[in-house]
């Protein structure tokens, strides 16, 4: 039979698919644990999520929550660094911590004949971690000697610059990586005193999906984490949030002398998780910066040249988190990078709304490829972690697809007046500051301001 | 390990594998072209990948781009160009698997007629971006072109990487692009998988469907070389925009799957797995004259790469380092690896076999693996010898890997350091050309 190649086939009816649903249990000790039966393959992946982020660095102390996740598997009370780190490769385990914004999580996956090995070695490392001053010194000078190298990678630079630039030195002021001084100021006592604060059953939710029934991995988590009391007399979490600081400067180069490319970050402080408006939201990025087929990608790359590829992103956090736009453009196309991202943000929030079409492709886009995301245990455990972290529904997985689908092009524009602000928007150069100073100045930010990070 | 498949050969030489997993409603559609930068030749270096780009611009029946109708589908998206092999994928629902299909049978059978010369010199401008993004704004990024242009002679087609000199990129001329779609971009030199919830039989029949269509093209004869020693120690020093000085350590090591490849690989985990490991343990903690260290083998059709490299510490220098891995790699010559760390190492590796199994698309997903090993030696189901390679795996195999192939009279080792230090360089290092 020959192909009919004068139009594309089109799309059938949408599979079904039943998207999985956590089974919930809370142990004596408060822990709050998620089971999802996941039977792929002979893997279980486990996630301890943490309520406890960069955000609850207290001042001055950025990189504590990091460092102090960083610490975990260097020892537990019962044994050294060297063997949980033996103990890992045994069990052929993938460990790692992740210390963001908001929350910190503490990761395993293994094959599903050790997961109960597995689940009981974690919970070691979070209920009595040896904190070795000797492991300490060490970690902490590593991270140091991180931090120091990454004062010559231009992207780093310019996140950090556009966080500190957006929030002060308010929580989100600093990446979770830290800073110098931050780091410099650590002492061990300081990463005790978080670790008592914030790695508490009750602060905490255990996720565990893959192979096993919810009876099955349930009674492994009891079992592994019975026994997590947490410090008993420890106060809430530091850090702590107050509003932003008011009006940031609106251009700030920092200078790479010779640099063949600028790093850019555009935008401004917007929305938290909790609005009402993140469906919305979420279809209004695809169609302007979320995607490679989303107006500002193809513009800049497509269209123009200026760059291997451009994106947009409304970052959700528990408090109000950044609308930016992220990119690196040849040098001599700065200004021009800048001038079109910020007339996209302005069309398409004033002179040229998101067309229907444009909106039934991001509908689409997003509610066909929403089931790629469970494919895999760790995929499955990392989507309930943020059901979890943001305390969205049970059934937020199998509402996902209707509430996207329920955005109009009125709900869009509507969005997009709300929490697109183009007089608030805010410019990071990462680059040559000689080769583009002159021309960035006209592109309607002002001047370009110096701004010290330290 | 549990992978079946159906593979059959199209009268036009098209390889199509389909392997059915029914856990999710997707499928993954994935091509391996064998064509590479190994491919390539002096002087015109980047073109392989500078065409990946040009396969994204449109067709004769869709000109328009290739992201928009698979990514409102709901698809992933992506392709990837490496000295071997160029592939695309696409990850799909189920429905609209026959678009995906459709679209990537229009590259293959009538990419050249969308061609135009202004879509040309335009992914010149992005791949040009895209180097200067990845390598040239990038700490260390130029280490690689320089460690390989000192490993193999000029000629040799991995001299060069991937991404190629940005003067060859300049050069490239629009009328190359037919000679090298005509010879490279057909059936019969193309591998399609097809994996995830669909019937073997079904996948067969709609690959032919959207394929068999497709006019053969004339064989492509394989790359050979000689096998290339190195005369002497080499050494190199990069000035490069960094804060600390780093060590790369680079040997001539079999190529994938040749003997000696697994137990380079399993000689890769002890040295630098984990906090465990023999290096991270002796350079980072106990001796703190580093801050990072990692051995790979990078194995791949023609030759593989031993490399070994760290990152010096506050105040230290690269001899410093290069003392110390020079004697564990003696020690490991003389005494192998322990029995421990033998099962420690094959424990890792088939809990990896596993966790690779997870995904039937993407970088890395089962589709890729089926692809790739039928590429590389006519056997998608080759799961079960190549996990055997390292179960096989003993002391002496590994003791005799270092004797034979990582000798410091053969090595190149590339100083990575910054701007105006080139004091804390190898000592006798000569300053390495990039650009």
């Amino acid at each position: 039979m020959t192909v009919d190649r004068s139009r594309v086939p089109s799309v059938g009816p949408d599979p079904t698919f039943v998207f999985p649903t956590a089974s919930r249990t809370t142990l004596p000790n408060g822990l709050d644990v998620r089971t999802i039966q996941h039977r792929k393959m002979p893997v279980v992946s486990a996630l301890l999520l943490l309520r406890c982020g960069a955000a609850s660095d207290p001042a001055g102390q950025a990189g504590l929550a990091s460092l102090t996740a960083a610490l975990l598997d260097e020892g537990t009370r019962v044994r050294t660094g060297l063997e949980v780190s033996e103990c890992f490769g045994r069990l052929g385990a993938q460990f790692d911590v992740d210390a963001g914004m908001d929350a910190t999580m503490v990761r395993l996956t293994t094959l599903a004949r050790v997961a109960g090995d597995g689940l009981s070695l974690l919970a070691e490392l979070v209920r009595e971690p040896r904190f070795d001053t000797g492991a300490f010194d060490r970690v902490r000078a590593l991270r140091l000697d991180q931090l120091a190298q990454l004062r010559e990678v231009a992207p780093v630079i310019a996140d950090r610059t556009f966080a500190r630039l957006l929030y002060g030195r308010q929580p989100y002021g600093h990446l979770p990586f830290g800073t110098e001084g931050g780091v410099r100021t650590l002492a061990r006592d300081d990463i005790v005193r978080f670790h008592a604060q914030c790695y508490r059953p009750t602060l905490a939710t255990l996720i565990v999906v893959g192979d096993g029934s919810h009876e099955n991995l349930a009674g492994m988590a009891a079992e592994a984490f019975a026994s997590w009391a947490g410090a008993s007399e420890a106060s809430e979490p530091v850090g702590g949030h107050s509003e932003v600081a008011a009006d940031p400067p609106r251009l700030v180069v920092v200078d790479r002398p010779g640099a063949v490319q600028s790093e850019l970050r555009i935008g401004h402080v917007a929305v938290s998780r909790d609005t009402p408006d993140y469906f919305p939201l979420l279809v209004l990025n695809m169609a302007l910066g979320g995607q490679f087929t989303s107006r500002i990608n193809l513009n800049l790359r497509e269209d123009k040249g200026y760059t291997y590829g451009v994106r947009s992103a409304f970052d959700f956090r528990r408090r109000p988190g950044p609308f930016l736009v992220q990119t690196a453009v040849e040098t001599a196309a700065t200004s021009a990078s800048i001038r079109e991202v910020l007339d996209e943000i302005r069309a398409v929030r004033d002179g040229r709304p998101v067309t229907r079409l444009e909106l039934e492709r991001a509908l689409t886009g997003l509610t066909r490829g929403y089931p790629r995301g469970f494919e895999t245990a760790e995929q499955v455990a990392r989507g309930l972690a943020q059901v979890a972290l943001h305390g969205l529904p049970d059934d937020h997985f199998s509402q996902f697809r209707r509430c996207v689908a329920a955005v109009s092009v009125a709900d869009v524009a509507q969005v997009a007046r709300d929490h697109l602000d183009p007089g608030r928007l805010s410019a990071v150069i990462v680059g040559d500051r000689a080769a583009v100073s002159a021309a960035v100045a006209e592109v309607g930010l002002g001047p370009p301001t110096a701004f010290d990070l330290a | 390990m549990d992978v079946p498949f159906v593979k059959q050969t199209l009268d036009n030489g098209l390889d199509v594998i389909v392997h059915e997993d029914h856990g999710c409603p997707i499928v993954a559609v994935n091509i391996w072209y064998h064509v590479g930068s190994k491919n390539e030749r002096p002087g015109r270096t980047g073109f392989a990948h500078l065409f990946e780009h040009l396969m994204f611009e449109g067709s004769e029946h869709h000109d328009r781009g290739y992201f928009h109708p698979l990514q409102q589908a709901g698809a992933a998206v992506n392709g990837s160009t490496n000295a071997d092999r160029t592939n695309y994928w696409e990850v799909v629902p189920t429905n609209a698997l026959e678009l995906a299909l459709w679209m990537e049978s229009d590259r293959m059978g009538y990419l050249l007629p969308a061609l135009t010369p202004e879509k040309f010199e335009h992914q010149r401008d992005v791949v040009l971006n895209e180097r200067r993004q990845s390598y040239e704004n990038r700490p260390y990024g130029m280490v690689g072109m320089a460690t390989m242009a000192a490993l193999y002679p000029p000629d040799h087609p991995y001299h060069w990487t991937t991404i190629g000199s940005a003067a060859d990129l300049r050069a490239a001329e629009y009328d190359d692009i037919r000679s090298f779609f005509r010879m490279f971009y057909h059936p019969g030199n193309a591998s399609l998988t097809l994996a995830g919830d669909i019937e073997a039989s079904e996948g067969i029949a709609l690959a032919k469907r959207y394929f068999e269509d497709i006019p053969a093209g004339a064989p492509v004869s394989r790359v050979t070389v000689e096998e290339s020693t190195l005369p002497a120690d080499t050494r190199l020093v990069l000035e490069d925009r960094v804060e600390r000085p780093r060590l790369y350590l680079a040997w001539h090591a079999p190529r994938l799957f040749a003997p000696g490849d697994a137990e380079l690989d399993v000689l890769a985990d002890v040295l630098s797995n984990g906090k465990a490991s023999r290096l991270y343990k002796t350079l980072v903690q106990e001796l703190r004259i580093a801050t990072d260290v990692s051995a790979t083998q990078w194995s791949r059709e023609l030759s593989g790469v031993f490399q070994i490299v760290a990152t010096a510490a506050p105040g230290r220098v690269l001899a410093e380092l290069d003392e110390v891995i020079t004697a564990e790699l003696g020690r490991l010559q003389a005494e192998g690896p322990t029995l421990v760390e033998l099962e420690r190492s094959l424990a890792q590796v088939e809990a990896h076999f596993v966790y690779r199994l997870q995904t039937v698309g993407g970088f890395g997903g089962k589709s890729d693996q089926l692809n790739g090993y039928n590429m590389v030696v006519a056997d998608p189901g080759y799961f079960d010898t190549d996990l055997a390679r390292y179960c096989d795996v003993t002391a002496d195999g590994v003791r005799g890997v270092v004797g034979r192939h990582l000798t410091r009279a053969r090595r190149v080792a590339v100083s990575a350091v910054p701007r105006g230090s080139a004091h804390v360089a190898l000592p006798g290092s000569v300053g390495a050309m990039v650009s």
